[in-house]
């Protein structure tokens, strides 16, 4: 008797999972409600809802911007992908079963933030040491990750321990090139990599007639002077993060003043005026993570 | 983490506990107690019976161990050290229970010696071969003293003749680096009238601590001391006393020159019309002057030059009244009239103050004994200072006696803090300005175009405008000693707690921003730090001829407000990869050049069979830190400036000769101890250039004849 209701039993879980079975036989239409995120730099995982998926990941083709992307995982409702290398900003196919559906929205593909280190940056001058401090400031541009002689090209610039921005007015000072972008500053208190997102647009201070965004002078900006050891040291817990001359945004940790980043400067032997800081740049517009 | 401090006084009580069942058995003399002080009180006192932690240094132990200056002997005491300032071959200064050199109030004969540098008393001005005594009141004494005696008191008691023919010593010291020290003291009392005269002349090739760099750190030079006094009775009930002394040294640095002076001048007369009655009348004049004169080898331009001409006069009235056996009355009244003129100063300045004290010794039983006073100064230039202090001793046993004070110290913002008008032509143009002279100086930087403006015109000034000539307060503290001294048999000890809470200390800030970007400073009262420790004293006379001792200072020295903003979150960087780091409390290690742990230990051997005596002196401090390196600030485990703890050993023997003629030799720094000096960096051309912490050995003999 047990045995043939465990037979039965067996029987009829065997005829629903052909039912099952059978309804997605036919080629059924699926369709996209959403995307996200909707940007991302490639390898970012977007997940894609919808209904009536493929349950096979092998019949499914999506592209992002007719790049073909790999699936990692997929369900009737759901298919987790990621931004295939190569992918340009567009839409986002899915083929399967003979249908072709776009997402509702357009994907953009960011590009990839820039993570790098600057060595000995040489900001001289011709004065200082008491004198006023003169001579050209060395420009750097975060889009090429060089320091640059352009007029306009740049997003900030170094003399000795000044460091201005091209975005505000100048403040006078002898051979200060002009300002013609939009580049801002502000110093946050924290480890660079505590910084995950440059702060409101409100936080951000310009070069004015009546100072520089960052104040050249120790302790209120970005260093600090011991006249026992003659050592420029940059304050440790801020960071530096800019907007640079075109609205993207970038965040610094001046990490020497000192040709060759030595861990132990000598103020009366070490060269001084060799900035070494590291750097993350978000290239896109207006995107304001820095992780 | 902080040791309890009941293991110390655990510690004391035990071992005196042991010498006085050790004493009851072989019924030991009991150590003498004549040792009288004067500096405790302004009246003559019995060392073992006073209510604070007092260092006395007799005239024994000053001969025995061969030194000749001032700076020498302190650092052997348990509490006292002496620690160079930061600079390579720069200055020392002395540091009683953690404080510094600024907080110390250094006397002779009870009266001021003046004349310091960046706050720094050099002591090695003091030559110790006329001394009696040297004693040495820790805690805050402004009660007595007035200002400066926050850290402590080193008061040095000179020698009076007591011989009726004329009587004294000559000597000559040669010691390593060409040190030549020769002195003539000699005195006599007849009837009515002493006199005393004491001559010194010392000089050294000086030494160089950092032998990879050109030109040597420490300089030779040659030096004089020339002290006189007269004692004069001119009745039972009437007595002069005059001295005069004068002090010059000059560096020989070719092609610069440096030379000091400094001059003193003491007269009193003490007037005691009954036996319980008496009165000082007291009158002090001291000059100290010094020209530095630094010149380019080259071309023999003046590249930096600093005369500083500083002067004191000081009337004083004291009066003392036996109320009865039990209390004593002792009050005085002063002026002080100071002026300064420096190179660095706008014009001559001075500045005078009026003060009072009073102070009651009370001793209701003879267990007990209550000191109370006060002391009230009144200046022209910042606020006036009242400072009370209450010290009790109370006999617990005959071999036991617990201590305890409480008192207020205070020291006056100097003559750079109110009157200094700086600009570094070689750091960066930063301008420093003393108070009195801040609104003037920002002036005239404003009118010359140097100071930013902001947006309407006005000057940019990082302090509010009316803050800009507010007078600067003194700088105080609050000080507290709890002590147990034991006394039994050959054995002598004492344990010390004590806390220093200093606030309002005068610190500098920025108040303007140049066009330059450089800044412009001013003074400001702000920053709050405190000492806190245990000091452990034994003595004990383990044979008839042979004497040890060993002393211990534990220490906490740390900026609260530091202390704060760790708490708060700090950062570091670190020293590998130059990255900044969050920091915990713990990683905070407190005020720079201090050493947790300061150890001394002693052995005096005397053998009079032979005439003869020897003894060795150990020292050690614990590791300490020189400056922040990481510029964060404060020193915290990651900076690189950390000394190494360090012994030194100090050697010296000594034979009499023919009756009237001894020889001594010795060696100071016996081991040769060098160090290296935390800052000492690898040269652009790879070689290292170690610099030291100290010159290394010093073998010296010395020739006294006696007449």
């Amino acid at each position: 008797m047990m045995k043939t209701i465990k037979l039965l039993a067996l029987f009829g879980f065997a005829l629903f999972l052909a039912s099952c079975n059978n309804d997605d036989d036919g080629l059924a239409e699926f369709t996209i409600t959403s995307i996200n995120p909707t940007s991302g730099t490639v390898g970012t995982e977007v997940i894609i809802t919808g209904a009536d998926f493929p349950m096979d990941a092998s019949a499914i083709d999506i592209s992002f911007g007719g790049v073909s992307a790999t699936i990692t995982s997929t369900s009737a409702t759901q298919i987790v992908t990621s931004v295939p290398s190569g992918a340009t900003s567009g839409e986002v196919e899915i083929v399967a079963n003979g249908f072709t559906r776009s997402a509702t929205n357009d994907f953009t593909v960011l590009s990839e933030r820039v993570s790098a280190t600057v060595s000995n940056l040489h900001a001289p001058a011709t004065g200082g040491f008491g004198a006023d401090t003169t001579g050209p400031f060395t420009k750097f541009d975060f889009e090429t990750g060089m320091k640059t002689d352009s007029d306009t090209e740049w997003d900030i610039a170094f003399r000795t321990t000044q460091i201005i921005v091209n975005g505000g007015t100048s403040l006078g000072t002898d051979s200060e090139p002009e300002r013609n972008g939009n580049a801002a500053a502000v110093i946050i208190d924290g480890l660079f990599d505590e910084v995950a997102v440059a702060p409101a647009v409100s936080e951000f201070a310009q070069d004015s007639a009546e100072g520089w965004a960052i104040t050249a002078s120790s302790d209120q900006g970005w260093y600090n002077y011991n006249f026992m050891t003659n050592v420029v040291s940059p304050l440790p817990g801020k960071v530096l993060v800019f907007r640079t001359r075109d609205g993207k945004y970038a965040k610094v940790e001046i990490l020497s003043y000192y040709k060759d980043a030595p861990v132990q400067p000598d103020g009366f032997v070490d060269e001084a005026r060799y900035y070494t800081f590291k750097y993350v740049y978000n290239p896109n517009d207006g995107e304001t993570s820095l992780q | 983490m902080r040791p309890p401090l009941f293991i110390f006084f655990s510690l004391l009580w035990f071992v005196c506990h042991s010498q006085i069942v050790e004493a009851q058995k072989d019924s030991a003399k009991v150590e003498d107690l004549d040792e009288v002080i004067v500096t405790a009180t302004r009246t003559e006192r019995q060392l073992s019976s006073l209510p604070l932690p007092v260092t006395l240094v007799g005239k024994e132990q000053l001969q025995q161990t061969g030194v000749i200056r001032l700076n020498e002997i302190l650092s052997e005491q348990t509490g006292i050290i002496m620690v160079p300032d930061f600079t390579v071959g720069g200055q020392e200064g002395v540091q009683i229970q953690g404080i510094s050199s600024d907080y110390v109030l250094v006397l002779i004969d009870g009266v001021p010696v003046v004349g310091r540098s960046s706050g720094n008393l050099d002591l090695s001005r003091l030559a110790v071969g006329n001394i009696k005594q040297i004693e040495v009141v820790k805690g805050p004494s402004s009660s007595l003293f007035g200002s400066e005696a926050l850290g402590g008191v080193i008061n040095i008691i000179t020698e009076k003749p007591s011989s009726d023919s004329i009587s004294g010593n000559a000597s000559h010291r040669a010691e390593s680096f060409n040190g030549q020290n020769t002195t003539v003291s000699l005195g006599q009392q007849l009837n009515r009238v002493g006199y005393s005269f004491f001559a010194d002349r010392l000089s050294t090739d000086g030494f160089d601590l950092s032998p990879v760099l050109e030109g040597q750190t420490n300089a030779p030079f040659s030096s004089y001391t020339l002290h006189g006094r007269v004692f004069f009775d001119a009745s039972e009930k009437l007595s002069f006393f005059g001295s005069a002394r004068y002090f010059q040294r000059d560096f020989d640095v070719d092609p610069n020159t440096s030379a000091e002076e400094e001059g003193n001048l003491h007269i009193r007369a003490d007037h005691d019309p009954s036996d319980k009655v008496t009165f000082q009348y007291e009158l002090y004049y001291t000059n100290y002057v010094t020209d530095e004169l630094s010149v380019d080898p080259i071309d023999d331009t003046v590249l930096f030059q600093n005369d500083f001409d500083q002067r004191l006069l000081r009337p004083e009235v004291r009066f003392s009244y036996q109320l009865s056996r039990k209390g004593t009355l002792t009050s005085g009244v002063g002026v002080n009239f100071e002026k300064l003129s420096r190179t660095l100063f706008a014009d001559d300045v001075s500045f005078d103050s009026q003060y009072a004290f009073t102070q009651y010794d009370y001793q209701p039983t003879k267990k007990l004994n209550v000191i109370v006073g006060a002391r009230f100064d009144n200046h022209s230039e910042y606020n006036s200072q009242f400072s009370p202090k209450l010290s009790v001793r109370y006999q617990v046993t005959d071999e036991l006696a617990l201590k305890g004070s409480v008192g207020s110290g205070f020291k006056a913002p100097d003559f750079r803090q109110l009157y200094l008008d700086f600009t570094n032509a070689l750091g960066g143009g930063y301008s420093v300005f003393g108070k009195e002279v801040e609104v003037v100086g920002i002036q005239r930087l404003a009118d010359a175009g140097n100071i930013l403006t902001d947006s309407n015109g006005d000057l940019a000034l990082q302090v509010p405008p009316e803050d800009l000539g507010e007078p600067l307060s003194a700088e105080s503290s609050v000080g507290y000693n709890l002590g147990l001294s034991c006394t039994a048999g050959g054995f002598k000890g004492s344990v010390n707690a004590f806390r220093n809470d200093f606030k309002d200390l005068i610190d500098t800030q920025v108040i303007a921003t140049k066009s330059n970007g450089a800044n412009v400073f001013g003074y400001i009262n702000r920053a709050r730090v405190y000492f806190q420790g245990v000091e452990l004293d034994m003595s004990y006379r383990l044979l008839e001829n042979l004497r040890v001792s060993a002393g211990y200072q534990l220490l906490y020295a740390y900026d609260k407000d530091i202390e704060d903003q760790v708490e708060a979150g700090a950062f570091a960087r670190d020293p590998v990869t130059n990255e900044s780091i969050r920091i915990s409390s713990s990683e905070y290690f407190g005020l720079e050049n201090r050493s947790r742990h300061t150890i001394n230990g002693k052995l005096f051997l005397e053998a009079p069979k032979w005439q003869a005596n020897a003894n060795l002196r150990v020292i050690y401090r614990s590791k300490y830190g020189l400056t922040d390196t990481n510029g964060n600030g404060f020193l915290d485990d990651y900076d690189t400036s950390f000394a190494d703890g360090f012994a030194i050993a100090n050697f010296s023997a000594a034979k009499t000769l023919f009756k009237n003629y001894q020889l001594q030799i010795g060696a100071n720094n016996l081991f040769n101890f060098k160090g290296t000096n935390p800052i000492s960096s690898t040269l652009n051309d790879g070689t290292f250039n170690r610099t030291l912490l100290d010159p290394g050995r010093r073998l010296f003999t010395r020739l006294t004849i006696q007449f």
